[in-house]
């Protein structure tokens, strides 16, 4: 509970920061220290970036070596390969509009209006069918474009999320059967958790890619796109399932119990109870797994995917651009930091919301 | 070829299972291609610069994928129908067992495991590739003994980081070796001056060089580390299809030392100056029937791709970035190894 009244004296900013920053002669240092080093830093970042940097599209490495900062011409250059592979030139609009499409059923479904469980199946089932009819194309006059042509943002947003759609459920599933209170599946979600968890995701995702097609019968082996999306998102959900497990642990036994003593079915204790609590309870490592699910979405390129990470290395592996290597890593890494960032920033703020009515002083 | 087996372990379980498999699913692969109406061949996003890259226009480019060009061309009388699948160089072998590519023209050498291990059968040789060793030029070094005691980088994890030690060995030569995982970082670390040596496969040493921002401040060093030759590998079994690779190349290299380019095809297919010329172009039949190809299919290889100079030149040689001679690579008749089979 929070008092109702605050009685400690309030300070101008300019005390507070006097007092947090420069409270003795050694703090000072420290400070006036700490602000050197990290004004030197921006400094050279900026100098690198901005300052000595080539902005001229028609520059080459003669060109750019004759100023000491990056040479951003290979991303005038190149960009189309950094950020659709070797999706067809002509049709590359159609890969910036799926981007954009998952973007906005992303944003759309972090948005509490659309919270229920009909908007957000249909924003969903929707986007993802205006995905996979622009990427694949074949219908509406479309050139159809085979799933090895896909590549670069609109492949590793596309794995991502539907590694976060396949996985979630059966997350949710395998946690629900580790706990049954009948031992063989229990056991057996268990088994299943733990065997997964002790295999590296390269290891799967190889599996999955190579190794399936031998043991498979042939109408079950589909495209290896999506047998790749599959190992991924089993190895999410086993990870995931350990999650929300800790998140039931979080929950008082009462709550569950009273919950049966209302008389609840075990769909309505799960789904309006317990799950909710537990996912509350969950948040943050939620967030965390959903940020290296993102970054793991690179690991494709071992069986010959090229998404946003070999597409850029796509980029500057020709003789021209060669040198550039570090710019076209920073242009990228500029990409994962924006989702990863937002990401966070959204997780943090969603834990904030969900917490309001719990703030403990 | 020599280039990082990360995942070997992986790929050689995969393997195991794949050879079981794939023994009883290879049949008449040239047919499988006709009825696909596509040739599936390997690219790589790792591969080696003039091997196979992409160009602004996202196409693929390189000897490599020219030579798979060059065989599409042979079956169905046009390059369009090349198909170039990304893969990885762990991937090759599994992928090419299980089918989902015809056959590897991916800088890799024949080796015996290869051949007798895992099933596979190559052609002839289309490009020499030897690994050898560059050093500063202001160390004034003129062979790599004479480097002992300095350093020497290598990519980590990769054959030559083998044939590194093993030459060190063999000559009593005693360095430190620096194996770094990634190409561009090797690269770094010797132009940085963090080594005194760097150790790569020819092609890549030598674009290196050329492309530093002082070529004038390296000298290639004349020892032969190791020499692998570059060959199209396809699964065991189907012995026209390697036929046909090996026609294929050999009518690139015929084409060059007799001349024909795909320029002047047309104009000597008119008037061949000899009966033998006459029958590779098509001109007179007989040519394509022993392999299931058409008559014309060398013709259409000449007139569409080139021949083994135009594909060398535009890849590696004076119409790329790199500028790299020939050397070994060249004919027969100009210093070098190469040769064609011959088409009587």
């Amino acid at each position: 509970m929070t008092l109702a009244t605050d009685f400690r004296p309030r300070h101008s900013r300019l005390y507070r920061l006097r007092r947090a920053y420069f409270a003795s002669p050694l703090t000072g240092l420290v400070t006036l220290l700490s602000v050197a080093i990290l004004a030197w830093l921006a400094w050279i970042v900026l100098d690198w970036t901005v300052l000595q940097a080539t902005f001229d599209a028609d520059a080459n490495q003669a060109i750019c070596a004759e100023r000491a900062g990056a040479c951003w011409s290979v991303i005038a250059n190149r960009w189309r390969i950094i950020l659709f592979g070797l999706y067809p030139l002509d049709e590359q609009w159609r890969a910036g509009v799926a981007c954009a499409v998952v973007a906005l059923v992303i944003v759309l479904s972090c948005l509490p209006l659309m919270w229920r469980f009909s908007r957000l199946a249909l924003v969903w089932v929707l986007g993802t069918a205006v995905f996979y009819t622009l990427m694949r194309g074949g219908i509406f006059g479309l050139v159809p474009v085979n799933e090895q042509q896909w590549g670069g943002l609109p492949l590793t947003l596309f794995i991502f999320v539907a590694t976060g759609i396949l996985g979630m459920p059966l997350a949710i599933g395998l946690a629900l059967m580790r706990r049954s209170e009948l031992p063989v599946i229990a056991r057996v979600s268990g088994w299943i958790i733990d065997t997964i968890r002790s295999l590296p995701l390269l290891a799967i995702l190889f599996t999955c890619a190579i190794v399936l097609p031998f043991m498979l019968p042939g109408f079950l082996i589909g495209e290896k796109l999506y047998r790749v999306i599959f190992g991924a998102a089993l190895f999410f959900a086993a990870y995931q399932a350990e999650i929300i497990r800790g998140g039931f642990q979080g929950i008082p036994r009462g709550q569950e119990e009273a919950a049966k003593a209302l008389g609840l079915g075990y769909w309505q204790r799960m789904g309006k109870v317990v799950l909710p609590q537990a996912f509350r309870l969950a948040l943050p490592a939620t967030i965390n797994q959903f940020v290296i699910a993102f970054m793991e979405t690179s690991l494709v390129v071992v069986v010959g995917f090229m998404e946003l990470l070999a597409a850029s290395n796509t980029a500057f592996r020709t003789g021209e651009w060669r040198f550039a290597y570090i710019e076209v890593y920073v242009f990228i890494s500029a990409i994962y930091f924006a989702f990863v960032f937002g990401l966070s920033r959204y997780g943090a703020w969603l834990e904030a919301r969900m917490s309001a009515g719990q703030r403990k002083d | 070829m020599m280039k990082p087996i990360l995942l070997s372990t992986v790929s050689l379980g995969a393997l195991a299972l794949s050879s079981l498999a794939a023994q009883a699913d290879q049949g008449d692969t040239l047919r499988t291609v006709q009825e696909r109406g596509s040739l599936n061949c390997p690219g790589d996003v790792g591969s080696y610069l003039g091997f196979a890259e992409v160009d602004d226009n996202g196409v693929w480019r390189g000897i490599d994928i020219e030579l798979c060009r060059a065989m599409t061309s042979a079956i169905f009388g046009d390059p369009s129908h090349a198909n170039i699948v990304p893969i990885d160089w762990a991937q090759r072998w599994p992928a090419l067992q299980s089918g989902d590519i015809d056959i590897v023209i991916k800088a890799s050498g024949g080796t015996r495991s290869r051949d007798t291990e895992l099933g596979l059968q190559f052609s002839m040789s289309y490009y020499l590739g030897t690994t050898k060793v560059m050093g500063h030029a202001e160390l004034g070094l003129e062979t790599l003994a004479d480097a002992a005691g300095g350093s020497i980088c290598v990519p980590a994890s990769t054959s030559t980081e083998r044939q590194v030690s093993s030459y060190l060995e063999a000559n009593g030569i005693e360095m430190e070796i620096v194996a770094i995982e990634r190409n561009e970082e090797v690269e770094a670390a010797y132009f940085s001056g963090r080594c005194d040596t760097y150790a790569q496969w020819g092609p890549v040493l030598a674009i290196a060089a050329s492309q530093s921002d002082d070529p004038s401040a390296h000298v290639l060093l004349p020892d032969v580390l190791a020499l692998e030759p570059e060959v199209m590998i396809a699964r065991q079994g189907d012995d026209n299809w390697i036929d046909i690779a090996n026609w294929t190349l050999s009518a690139l290299l015929f084409a060059e030392q007799e001349g024909i380019t795909s320029e002047n095809v047309d104009e000597i297919r008119q008037n061949p100056p000899t009966a033998e010329i006459g029958r590779f172009l098509g001109a007179t039949p007989g040519l394509g029937a022993g392999l299931g190809l058409s008559d014309d299919w060398a013709y259409n290889v000449i007139s569409q791709v080139g021949n083994y100079s135009e594909i060398f030149e535009r890849s590696l040689g004076m119409e790329s970035p790199y500028q790299m001679p020939r050397e070994m690579t060249a004919l027969w008749n100009a210093g070098g190894v190469l040769f064609p089979l011959v088409f009587d």
